[in-house]
């Protein structure tokens, strides 16, 4: 499993009141309500939170899975590239 | 032409979102400004709206919707469900006319202050959608499922006015069945307000004093200085009488007539003559003589200089019987709502015609001689004969608009 999909779930429990029960990680998030704009603001927040960039909309980000592999990459790129995580930074 | 009954009625206003308790608010002279902002350099106040969006939203759906389009999702929502539905109406035979002056002022100076905070600001991503001044009416027609006419007017503090009166001729020339016509406007955002400010049109009050402030807005009255702004949504239905009869609904009133026009002078000072033009095209088309119209619901704003101008476009509108037309400005109470001022104004024209009962122009102890006209007094508020009534909005820009009402 990701390693990023608890915190995601996390966040949307937390930002949309969503419990992560009701949110099949390999379902369609549209289906769910996560339109179009409504993403975007939670890619934005994501990225606020986790202190990392992500790219530009993947339309292939269709499940929360898919988009916790899609965090879970670029955390990756950011650590080969020597960038602190934010998780290391809130413990030190 | 055919007339246009009002048959639903809907407000997200700082006295609630009740009509009816709105209504009685104002008869009981409460008023509903209040201090703001205690961290301004001069003091400010206004009447603001204790919403809860959640009983319209989702989180989820909250994205990219500011204050401003909630409100008139909120209040359209009420409006229709007053109405009874839209009653099998086709989904592109509904219309939505919104009037909006500024749009999402709560996203734009949420963008404002993180894009350009220390270090690496950033600005949310719809911040555009949010802010348009065209989404609140979008955002009703996707709730409402209306496929026709969905249009938004900004005409400032005309803004809804002219957005009932437009909807009000879109239902009479059958381009639609049902239009959900109002405004709504959200921006008491320090930026904004301290922008009024600077504009010196707000009234004065001593910083800290909440009384002084609930009645620092006195329209009419020699000692006014200004109005307090107010935020709030608006919406009425309206359709066909023929409609609303055969599907056996209540009209709240039968909107008669609407006159518009530009003074063409200046940007921010009225002038008497072209607010009568107005004031004239609305009553002829209502095809009422001036003594037969018991009320006005004024643009009333207590600015110095606005007020005596619309005496003088009533007197010159209303010639000798000027006397005989109660008149009071509810600003007093619900502040300047701006471009929703109309469609709440509309709102409490329609009730004071259906009761029969005149909300009084509170805080005006001592009328100004330049002001002279039979102000509804407080306590006063039984009209037994009243059959139609006027509301007023005169918007900087120059642009007027007057809406007439009838009993049904």
């Amino acid at each position: 499993m990701s390693s990023s999909l608890k915190e995601l779930q996390d966040l949307i429990q937390e930002k949309y009141g969503i419990d992560p029960a009701t949110l099949d990680p390999n379902e369609s998030m549209r289906d769910k309500g996560f339109d179009s704009l409504a993403l975007v603001e939670f890619l934005f927040e994501i990225e606020d939170r986790l202190k990392i960039s992500l790219p530009d909309p993947d339309p292939s980000i269709e499940t929360l899975a898919g988009l916790a592999a899609v965090v879970d990459r670029v955390r990756a790129q950011q650590a080969d590239a020597g960038e602190p995580a934010a998780d290391t930074s809130a413990a030190s | 032409m055919s007339a246009v009954a009002v048959t639903g009625l809907g407000v997200v206003s700082p006295h609630g979102e009740d009509p009816q308790a709105l209504f009685a608010a104002l008869l009981r002279g409460e008023s509903a400004v209040r201090p703001i902002f205690p961290e301004l350099a001069k003091p400010a106040a206004a009447a603001t709206v204790a919403f809860d969006e959640s009983r319209w939203f989702t989180k989820l759906q909250l994205a990219g919707v500011d204050r401003v389009s909630q409100m008139a999702v909120a209040a359209a929502d009420l409006a229709v469900k007053d109405a009874g539905g839209l009653h099998g109406a086709a989904p592109e035979r509904v219309g939505v006319f919104g009037g909006c002056g500024m749009g999402g002022a709560v996203a734009l100076e949420a963008a404002y202050r993180s894009g350009m905070a220390t270090g690496a600001g950033r600005v949310p991503p719809l911040t555009v959608p949010a802010f348009m001044p065209n989404a609140p009416a979008s955002h009703v027609a996707m709730r409402q499922q209306a496929q026709g006419p969905v249009f938004t007017y900004s005409v400032a503090c005309a803004s809804s006015a002219v957005a009932i009166a437009e909807a009000a001729k879109a239902v009479q020339r059958g381009e639609v069945d049902v239009a959900i016509a109002g405004g709504s406007e959200a921006l008491i955002v320090p930026g904004v307000v301290m922008a009024w400010q600077a504009m010196q049109t707000l009234a004065a009050f001593p910083a800290g004093d909440a009384q002084a402030a609930a009645t620092a807005v006195r329209p009419f009255a020699a000692d006014r200085s200004g109005f307090a702004l107010g935020e709030g949504a608006a919406f009425l239905v309206l359709e066909s009488a023929a409609r609303a009869k055969a599907r056996g609904a209540r009209a709240h009133a039968l909107l008669a007539g609407w006159g518009h026009s530009c003074d063409a002078t200046h940007l921010t000072k009225p002038e008497a003559a072209g607010q009568a033009r107005a004031l004239r095209m609305a009553l002829q088309g209502a095809g009422l003589a001036p003594a037969e119209v018991g009320y006005c619901n004024a643009h009333g704003t207590a600015t110095k200089i606005g007020d005596p101008i619309e005496r003088d476009a009533l007197a010159l509108a209303w010639g000798g019987d000027l006397d005989r037309l109660k008149v009071s400005s509810t600003k007093a109470l619900h502040g300047h709502l701006l471009g929703a001022a109309g469609a709440l104004e509309a709102v409490i024209t329609v009730l004071a015609l259906a009761k029969r009962q005149l909300p009084p122009n509170a805080h005006c102890d001592a009328p100004d001689a330049a002001c002279a006209l039979n102000l509804v007094r407080p306590g006063a508020v039984d009209a037994p004969d009243l059959e139609a009534a006027v509301s007023s909005s005169f918007a900087f820009g120059g642009s007027n608009a007057v809406l007439v009402f009838r009993r049904a």
